[in-house]
């Protein structure tokens, strides 16, 4: 199966560390012993056996520098592959970064690091693809088997929060909003998630007030995605029948995002979207 | 001086294994004195990797906002020694973003031409991404001659999306500047595209500026439809603050700018009119 999540949390475990630690300590047993046993077969020998431990040790040192090297290498193309995930995400070339992160997290990956970059990208990807149940097993993994600074952590809770409101899972993600208030009271992408919660369990004016009271910090804080919001407070409008502001503010989403794309990030917009005008975007040639 | 360090313990561990061969290898072991060397060696190599390992973290504290700490750590990891000239670089242009941070473009200029100096040693990626300070900071400070061949540098080297967007932002700004608006319009459906990935201020900032450029090249269409969206995405207020060219885009004098546009107006239908 592509993108098999549970074949992929497994597979990516990095591989444990080889004991380097007791080769090394029986090397020394071995160099000592050799030693004592050339100062007893007398002078010539010795001098040897010192010509050969200095080569030795020489050799020793070449051989890690160069097993350093190769393992700084191998990190380097490793982290070089994150990256490129990272802007295949940024550009939603989806299918190439499903590929890319199926490639990648099938083997061992060479540090920790590395897989929960790599499992968070993923999450993003099966959220993109609609198969939200299988982004909140990669995000719950991520939760429960991982420390992450407070931003990503609140970061993932939003993602599963809104996938769990995307499986209808209402009474988990009520609990996980909740979760979510508790640990930041200005987070913009709560203020969207709650919109959304609203929109769906039918109560569109709380979704209304919402967006009235959350405007601002969802402005400085979403960017461009600031879209979803206006998309959803055009459905809130809509549901109050109130059509010229639903008309207006699905006319200020799609302003800033495609409406194809807010229809498929939010498949209740399906309705509006057929029932308002879309803002025009101007032709790269000549005016539209 | 770190190359000549590697040079050396390389031409002092060749010296020791032939002293095998004469007749001071006798008095002196020269296995001690290898071991010896190995272990200087050693020695040097973990402060090089706790030097690498500060100026990590200081990039990760630059992200967070955590300036002060941040300078702390390139303080730190520029006292401490390193073999590898790279991290040294790399400290001195977190040391220049933190100077960028603090809108103390000079001192950031500085910084930038010292890790693009023939003795900063420095990787492509560091090059890259000093050539995009240096252009910020050059520009800010109004050396538009300086942003150029700052700017000319990068377009022989394959840029990462981050580099790519930050280009896009720093010569958008720049032509608008040199009112080379036709250039600035040149392909402005692919470079909205590209500004949209942005972080939501210099978005904003970069549509803007974008919107100016449509409107004297004569594209009334992208003007009015940027505008409209810079109106959404930021107080319009805050981006003429920073570039005052831009209040032409709402026609207001910078002494007495209008308020901008509140969210409960935006929410009742009542966005502000962009006037083109």
């Amino acid at each position: 199966m592509f993108l098999d999540v549970g074949r992929l949390i497994e597979s990516s475990q990095p591989r444990p560390r080889q004991a380097w630690g007791w080769y090394a300590l029986l090397g020394f047993g071995a160099v000592v012993v050799a030693g004592s046993y050339a100062k007893s077969q007398g002078a010539a020998a010795d001098q040897a056996m010192s010509a050969v431990l200095g080569l030795l040790v020489l050799g020793v040192v070449v051989a890690m520098s160069v097993v350093a090297g190769s393992a700084a290498r191998a990190q380097k193309q490793e982290q070089q592959r994150l990256e490129a995930v990272e802007e295949l995400v940024q550009l939603r070339r989806w299918d190439q970064a499903a590929f890319t992160l199926d490639t990648l997290l099938s083997q061992p990956t060479r540090s920790e690091a590395s897989r929960l970059q790599a499992l968070i990208y993923l999450a993003s990807v099966l959220a993109r693809y609609h198969r939200f149940t299988d982004a909140i097993t990669v995000q719950e993994y991520l939760l429960e088997h991982a420390q992450f600074d407070p931003a990503t952590a609140h970061g993932l809770k939003l993602m599963r929060a809104m996938a769990m409101l995307h499986e209808d899972h209402l009474f988990d993600a009520d609990r996980a909003i909740g979760e979510l208030r508790r640990e930041s009271t200005d987070s913009a992408g709560l203020a969207l998630i709650e919109m959304y919660r609203d929109v769906k369990t039918g109560h569109p004016a709380e979704a209304v007030e919402m967006f009235n009271a959350r405007l601002p910090e969802m402005r400085n804080q979403l960017g461009g995605r600031v879209a979803d919001a206006y998309a959803l407070a055009a459905k809130s409008y809509d549901l109050l029948e109130r059509e010229s502001e639903a008309a207006n503010h699905w006319e200020k989403a799609t302003l800033l995002a495609p409406p194809a794309e807010l229809v498929r990030r939010y498949s209740e917009l399906t309705s509006i979207n057929a029932k308002y005008p879309a803002a025009v975007r101007p032709k790269q040639g000549g005016t539209p | 001086m770190s190359s000549v360090l590697r040079i050396g313990l390389g031409i002092a561990a060749l010296a020791v294994l032939s002293l095998h061969f004469f007749p001071v290898g006798k008095v002196v072991s020269p296995t001690l004195l290898l071991m010896g060397l190995g272990l200087v060696w050693m020695t040097l190599w973990a402060r090089t990797v706790k030097g690498s390992r500060l100026a990590a973290e200081s990039s990760n504290l630059i992200a967070s906002g955590d300036l002060d700490q941040a300078e702390e750590q390139v303080g730190l990891s520029l006292r401490s020694f390193s073999m590898s000239k790279s991290i040294k670089s790399m400290s001195m242009l977190n040391l220049a973003l933190i100077r960028i941070a603090q809108k103390r473009w000079p001192d950031a200029a500085i910084l930038c031409r010292e890790v693009l100096s023939p003795s900063g040693g420095v990787t492509e990626n560091l090059s890259k991404s000093s050539r995009l300070l240096l252009a910020d900071s050059l520009l800010e400070m109004g050396d538009l001659r300086g942003t150029y061949d700052a700017l000319a540098g990068l377009y022989s080297h394959r840029l990462t999306l981050g580099e790519a967007l930050n280009l896009l932002r720093v010569q958008t700004d720049y032509l608008v500047r040199i009112e080379a608006w036709g250039q600035a319009v040149q392909g402005i459906e692919t470079k909205v595209q590209l500004v949209e990935l942005m972080p939501p201020a210099n978005s904003a900032r970069t549509q803007a500026l974008l919107a100016l450029a449509a409107r004297r090249a004569g594209r009334a269409d992208w003007a009015n439809w940027l505008i409209r969206r810079v109106e959404l995405l930021a107080d319009v207020n805050e981006i003429a603050k920073s570039r005052p060219e831009l209040w032409e885009l709402w026609r207001k004098a910078p002494e007495a700018p209008a308020a901008p546009p509140t969210p409960g107006a935006e929410a009742a239908g009542d966005a502000p009119d962009s006037v083109v």
